[in-house]
This record gives structure tokens, C-alpha cells and sequence, in this order.
């Protein structure tokens, strides 16, 4: 089973709750009705906004912390004009 | 293994190196690795593929050969440009050790990191050990490891990096901070096995690889490395690979 299916099935279980809920076919315990009947419209944008900002925040602090390596580039840099004059002495061509 | 060892290392390394018009950097990268194999004591060997590399890179690999050993340098060319990843399959029917080290041989990818690799391997007994730009730390924690990062890139090029590597973690869940980096050491068998259900061609290749190596209940750890962009010839990113990357990571979605 591939992992689409697992999320297809995962989504598909939620989103029956949700549509039994809303159509009062199944009532949530310990809950006044009326507060359900608040805050469930407002459930699916508030996921969506709430993943609108993850993204965000991770992409964007993924980006501050990517961090830059100058120093691996001035060591690479030495090591190749090191390579190149121990491998010109050993007959190997290079420019 | 058979043989007499300088260390108590009695693994062989294999690395597996695909070239295609690398005439400039192979000779550099072929020093750093024997430089470093042979400061740590290790047994090695490389494969070199070459597709038929219009620049000569053959001619150059047959010189190395010659000064590090053809038991060392090990030349197994292919009459034509056949792709990446059949380029590892390959090379791995050539493979005499036990542990097999996947790398580009454009100097992105520094040698420096193996030994890295090699022990975080050895201390977990993982199945496949994988570099990763992404992190600070290796997983699980090793002390000498330092932090990972790149050279050469913009802010843009590092958008699209983290946005790509933010879908696929998104969407696949793989497990591992880097899915399209190529710097890799693996089990022999397990990389054998891995490589044989392995379906996608080109850019998609590697990424599969870790998903597909997830999803059979491989171990793998990661350590951070820095990846300096290509210094000679030219490294491709553009709209067509951004698409066929999105692809890529649907396919995995949806196939494995
Ligand atoms: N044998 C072989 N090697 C290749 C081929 N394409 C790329 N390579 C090598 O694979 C490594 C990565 O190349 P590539 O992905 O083009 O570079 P990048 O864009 O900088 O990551 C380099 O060592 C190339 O020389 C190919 O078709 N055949």
C-alpha cells in the first residue's frame, strides 16, 4: 500500500466524523451543542491557516538557518592546488 | 575478508564514481579519496563509470590508474551517456568490498565526510549512512560531527532548495533532511536490494532510493556535510527541473 493510500484513508475517516457531526447524525459528548455548532464551521480553515503558517515559519527559518560554508571552499581550493602539484609530479595531466 | 589490514577496520570501501566530461576534476577527487582512505587505514577501491566522456576523461582516469594501482582505480566505462542511475548499477556489479560509497565526482561532495560516515555506520550498525546539507548535527548524535551548508548558492537557488525539500518531507515523510543529495555510504546488499526496485531514472533516482530504503525497514543514519557547488562546468537548475522534481515526489506519493 503506498503512502497516498494511507493519507487517502486517514483524510477519508476524518472527513466522514466531521460531515456526521455536522449533520447532527453523531453527537459529541461532553459538549454543548450549540458550541459545536460554533466552532465546527470554522475547523477546516482554521487547519488550512494553521498549515499556511507552518509552512511559512519552516521555510522561511530553513532558509535563515541554511547556513554558508566559505571556509570548506577556501580549504577545497588549497587542497586542489595541492593535488595538482603532487599529481604533476606523478605524470598525471592536469591543467 | 581475507588480506592483511594496517587497522582494525577489516571492511572494504567501494566507491562508486559516475563521470561524464569530468577530465578536470577526476584526478583531484580520486587524490583527496586515496589521501584520506589511506591516512585512516581503510581498504578501498574505486569504480570508476565513464559514459564515453567526449573530453578525455578516460585517458586521464587511465593515468591515475596507473600511478594509485589498477586494483585501486578501477576503469569500467560504458560506450554511451546512460544516466545516472544506471551508471551505479553498473559500477556496483564491479564492487569487491563490502561497503559501498556513492558520490559526484565535481568536488560537491568532499571525501573528508567518509570517515564521518564510517563511524557513525560501525557505532549503530546502520544499513546506510547519508549526508545532508540540512542539518547541524549528525543522527544519531556524533561528537566530531561538525555543522552541514552549502557554497555558491543565492538566496533564490536556497528558496527553491528548502521549498523542494520542504514538499517532499511534507508529502513522503521520509525520515531523512536530505532527499536529493547524492553522498552516500550503503551496505552492500542493502544497496544491491534497494537498487533493484528502484524505478525512477535521472533526477528522481536518489530520491527514491531513501523512500524505497524507508519503506523496507532499512536503517540510516545522517551526517551533516558541506556541499561546495560545482567549481568547473555548470551545474542545471531551472523551471523544467523544478517540474520534473514535483513529479518526482508525486510518483513516490503515490507508488511506494
Ligand atoms: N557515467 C555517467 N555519469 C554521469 C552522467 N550524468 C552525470 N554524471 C556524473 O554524475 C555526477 C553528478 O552529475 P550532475 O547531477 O550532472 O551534477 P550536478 O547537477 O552538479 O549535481 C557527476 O560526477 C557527473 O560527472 C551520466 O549520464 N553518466
Amino acid at each position: 500500500m503506498a503512502r497516498a493510500h494511507r493519507v487517502a484513508g486517514v483524510a477519508a475517516l476524518f472527513i466522514t466524523l466531521y460531515t456526521l457531526v455536522f449533520l447532527q447524525t453523531l453527537q459529541v459528548p461532553f459538549i454543548e451543542r450549540n458550541t459545536v455548532d460554533e466552532v465546527l464551521p470554522v475547523i477546516p480553515w482554521w487547519l488550512l491557516v494553521l498549515f499556511g503558517s507552518y509552512s511559512l515559519w519552516s521555510l522561511g527559518w530553513g532558509l535563515f538557518t541554511f547556513r554558508d560554508c566559505p571556509e570548506a571552499y577556501h580549504e577545497l581550493l588549497s587542497e586542489i592546488s595541492e593535488a595538482k602539484n603532487d599529481l604533476r609530479g606523478k605524470g598525471v595531466s592536469v591543467d | 575478508m581475507q588480506g592483511q589490514f594496517a587497522s582494525n577496520d577489516t571492511h572494504k570501501y567501494s566507491v562508486i564514481l559516475p563521470t561524464y566530461n569530468e577530465r578536470k576534476n577526476l584526478p583531484i577527487i580520486i587524490w583527496l579519496l586515496a589521501k584520506m582512505f589511506e591516512e585512516n587505514k581503510l581498504e578501498w577501491e574505486v569504480i570508476v563509470v565513464d559514459d564515453a566522456s567526449p573530453d578525455g576523461t578516460q585517458e586521464v582516469a587511465k593515468q591515475l590508474a596507473s600511478v594509485y594501482g589498477e586494483y585501486k582505480i578501477v576503469l569500467k566505462p560504458r560506450s554511451g551517456k546512460l544516466g545516472l542511475g544506471t551508471a551505479y548499477i553498473h559500477g556496483l556489479n564491479f564492487c569487491s568490498g563490502d561497503f559501498v560509497i556513492i558520490m559526484d565526482a565535481d568536488f560537491s561532495h568532499h571525501p573528508k565526510f567518509i570517515p564521518q560516515f564510517i563511524r557513525l555506520q560501525k557505532a549503530h550498525n546502520l544499513d546506510i549512512v547519508t549526508g545532508t546539507r540540512y542539518r547541524s548535527t549528525s543522527k544519531p548524535y556524533l561528537t566530531d560531527a561538525t555543522p552541514g551548508g552549502v557554497h555558491g548558492w543565492d538566496l533564490k537557488r536556497k528558496l527553491i532548495s528548502r521549498g523542494a525539500n520542504f514538499l517532499a518531507m511534507t508529502v513522503l515523510n521520509p525520515g531523512v533532511s536530505d532527499l536529493t543529495g547524492s553522498f552516500r555510504l550503503y551496505r552492500v546488499s542493502v544497496l544491491r536490494h534497494i537498487i533493484t526496485v528502484t524505478q525512477s531514472k535521472g533526477y528522481v533516482f536518489q530520491m527514491e532510493m531513501m523512500v524505497r530504503a524507508k519503506a523496507l525497514g532499512y536503517t540510516v543514519g545522517e551526517v551533516p556535510i558541506t556541499f561546495v557547488d560545482r567549481l568547473f562546468g555548470e551545474s542545471k537548475l531551472g523551471a523544467d527541473e523544478v517540474v520534473s522534481y514535483a513529479k518526482g515526489v508525486w510518483q513516490l506519493f503515490t507508488g511506494v
